[in-house]
């Protein structure tokens, strides 16, 4: 193939894409697993991004597998940054930029900064530096965080990313403890654009979405000021699934409400596709076990966990001021309970047939007993 | 075996995550029995492997020993140097394979001793697999063990008796190395001991062996990956990017691969789909949109087979009825009917679409 000519790509907020871009700036020969779908997310990422682009990723498959061995796809320059500082390479950058566009060393034009980190990378140990640059007005830059649900690269340890009971290295399931994946997965787009009003942009999306996805990085880059974009990537190795069932994965997640697609651009919270169907109540979601007994990582699941699970999905949904993005109930403790008994949620109390364990994260409410979990 | 070395090694090369339990446990037991017998080993995995992906060969290490020094002086190798044994645990691997780590492709004998056995699970037959598996300078032997490849995945293992098979076959065709009855008596003392005991001796005697003389096969056209020295590479570890319009061409993936996506061109309605949804960016736009498929480096994940809206339009086949990696469209375009003629050809030889992966 003859090296085409560079195109950078027409960007404007609120137009939707209806023609993929052909230019591929993150290209073949990358040593991920068969049916990576974060490895789809860079593509498109890069796709719509253009080729006056600035990448840096932290620590994890996206940066072992693809620069490793001198050898890389990106045809972006990329550079690699510390695990856990994807927010501070994405600040330094954009301000590095800024200040050789201001001294005349290079040309002023608009060149996009991106950042990217994982969920462990972005999700557990990055928060602070993403936190420290969402607050910053002053530059333009985006930080994707591709989310496959655990440490994959190191071969599957649990994040805080890690959906409530799935098997990883950490969290094996057995005999005496079916359930050892206590923490139900955060929601790191909605607590940083609770956060951080001063971030411009946030989203969340699905790789099994490549046009959604690509919509919101091109919102993103073109608004300017921090921005931040979380996908929902399905990753064969750690989740257990034949790898042609990647795509499918992920479409699913969004069909059972586990996945919401969302936006909050200047303040203004949007849904998107699929799940704008669900809040509208034009659709209705699949149940979650379509979803979940797919993977090998929830094999271990009984009746009573697949259950426990659909009722913490149904309860985003259905309690939570803004479904499946900010919980924010009736109620200090959840929904009220339809008998008027006390109103202790479930989640705490862990004690009412279900594997639920409280934790104790931030609930004052939570009885010392519940720690430690009721052995499932 | 020969009798001189005091020390020999089984290597598994198998399927990365979908086989890394199963070549767990061969390697595992292999050296439990032999420890049954005074003898001492190691289990070991490639550095280079680690951390594994889905599909890309890997490979693991059982070191058997009469004695601990020898045993050291191998396990501090790189890779053990007497390989006695390389099982392989899915017969697309005898096409070669390239590790995670830059290596280039290698034959899959590349490692064996001589008068070595390269035992492969497989339905073909020996000259099948000797039309991939390239030629020696010594002589060496070619069992098979009759049987499907066996997938699993991280965390549900595929408990069909592959793994105990395939260490009978090992205790036949290295005579010595490691004894049927101390294979035997290491499953007994586990769970399910008269079950094991049966697979154990099922693939003991089901394995066939098939001597090949020095000479004997593909024409041997590896060439070691010449590794840049710390003078050649750039400062600061820079790599250089690709130019737009190219791809990595150090490193190609299709010894990843087990089933390949062919298109059946007429069939196609030029969604886009399978271009869209590709992880490995392998779909080639044609002028008359239709979507050519970049078989170097497509790992055949299957994804584009499974988006496809048209039924029957995309089907993975069989890597081994290939011959090359040459996009197919060209032939396409010069004569529809003939390409149809070759698809429908690869599909029945291939014995039909056959996507074979874990259990979930």
């Amino acid at each position: 193939m003859a090296a085409q000519e560079l195109v950078i790509p027409d960007l404007e907020i609120n137009r939707r894409l209806t023609i993929l871009p052909m230019q591929e700036y993150y290209t073949s020969g990358h040593r991920t697993c068969q049916g990576c779908e974060s490895a789809l997310v860079m593509r498109y990422m890069a796709k719509v991004a253009g080729p006056r682009t600035l990448v840096t990723g932290t620590t994890g498959c996206m940066y072992v597998a693809n620069t490793s061995y001198n050898s890389t796809p990106w045809a972006l320059p990329w550079a690699h940054t510390q695990l856990g500082s994807a927010g501070s390479s994405a600040i330094g950058t954009a301000a590095a930029l800024k200040v050789l566009m201001r001294k005349g060393r290079i040309a002023e034009e608009k060149i996009n900064v991106i950042a990217f980190c994982s969920d462990g990378g972005g999700g557990d140990m990055g928060l602070a530096t993403l936190s420290a640059a969402l607050q910053d007005t002053r530059y333009n830059l985006l930080i994707l965080l591709y989310d496959n649900e655990s440490y994959a690269n190191t071969d599957i340890q649990a994040s805080g990313m890690t959906p409530w009971g799935a098997v990883t290295s950490f969290t094996p399931s057995g005999s005496e403890q079916r359930i050892t994946q206590h923490r139900w997965k955060k929601n790191v787009p909605a607590l940083l654009m609770a956060g951080h009003p001063t971030g411009r942009y946030f989203a969340n999306a699905s790789s099994g979405f490549g046009m959604d996805l690509m919509d919101k990085v091109r919102t993103a880059l073109d608004v300017g000021g921090p921005t931040f974009v979380q996908t929902h990537d399905p990753c064969p190795k750690g989740w257990d699934f034949d790898p042609r069932m990647s795509h499918e994965l992920a479409i699913l997640a969004v069909e059972c409400g586990i996945t919401v697609l969302w936006d909050c651009l200047e303040g203004e919270l949007r849904y998107q596709g699929l799940t704008k169907q669900q809040v509208e109540g034009k659709v209705r979601r699949k149940p979650v076990a379509d979803y979940l007994r797919r993977q090998g990582r929830f094999a271990h699941f009984v009746d009573e966990d697949i259950d426990f699970f659909q009722s913490r999905i149904d309860e985003m949904w259905e309690d939570w001021i803004l479904p499946g993005v900010l919980r924010v109930n009736q109620t200090p403790f959840g929904r009220l309970p339809v008998d008027g008994s006390s109103p202790v949620h479930p989640w705490h109390a862990g004690q009412d047939g279900a594997s639920g364990n409280g934790n104790g994260s931030g609930a004052a409410a939570a009885p010392i007993a519940a720690v430690g979990g009721n052995r499932g | 075996m020969s009798d001189e070395t005091s020390v020999g090694a089984v290597d598994v090369t198998y399927r990365g995550i979908f086989q890394k339990n199963l070549a767990g446990v061969i390697t595992k037991e292999l050296v439990k029995a032999a420890r049954r017998e005074d003898k001492v080993g190691g289990t070991v995995q490639r550095y280079g492997d680690s951390p594994e992906r889905n599909g890309i060969p890997a490979k693991q290490f059982a070191v058997i020993a009469d004695d601990m020094d020898s045993l050291r002086v191998e396990m501090t190798k790189y890779e053990p140097e007497n390989v006695v044994v390389v099982c392989v645990m899915d017969d697309t691997l005898t096409k070669g394979v390239e590790s995670w780590a830059w290596y280039g492709v290698r034959p899959i004998n590349l490692n064996l001793a001589p008068g070595g056995t390269l035992l492969v699970i497989s339905r073909r037959s020996p000259e099948e697999l000797l039309h991939w598996i390239p030629r020696r300078t010594y002589d060496w032997n070619l069992a098979i063990l009759p049987g499907e490849p066996s997938f699993g995945g991280l965390w549900v293992y595929n408990d069909d008796g592959t793994d105990y098979r395939t260490m009978g076959a090992v205790a036949r065709v290295t005579g010595g190395l490691v004894s049927l009855d101390s294979l035997i008596a290491e499953a007994g003392s586990g769970k399910d001991g008269d079950l094991r005991a049966a697979q154990l001796r099922e693939g003991y005697e089901s394995v066939t062996m098939h001597p090949v003389g020095a000479g004997v096969g593909a024409e041997d056209t590896y060439v070691p990956v010449e590794m840049p020295g710390w003078t050649q590479m750039r400062e600061g570890l820079v790599v250089p990017a690709v130019e737009v319009g190219k791809n990595n061409t150090l490193f190609m993936k299709y010894t990843t691969r087990t089933t390949r996506p062919l298109v059946k061109f007429d069939a196609c309605v030029k969604c886009q789909i399978c271009y869209t949804v590709c992880p490995d960016e392998c779909f080639i736009p044609t002028p008359e949109g239709h979507y050519d498929i970049n078989y170097q480096h497509c790992c055949g994940c299957g994804i584009c087979a499974q988006s496809c809206p048209v039924s029957g339009c995309i089907e993975m086949v069989d890597e081994t009825v290939f011959e090359s990696n040459e996009p197919l469209h060209s032939v396409f375009e010069s004569d529809p009917a003939a390409y149809e003629e070759l698809r429908a050809e690869k599909v029945a030889q291939a014995g039909g679409a056959n996507p074979h992966y874990g259990i979930y």
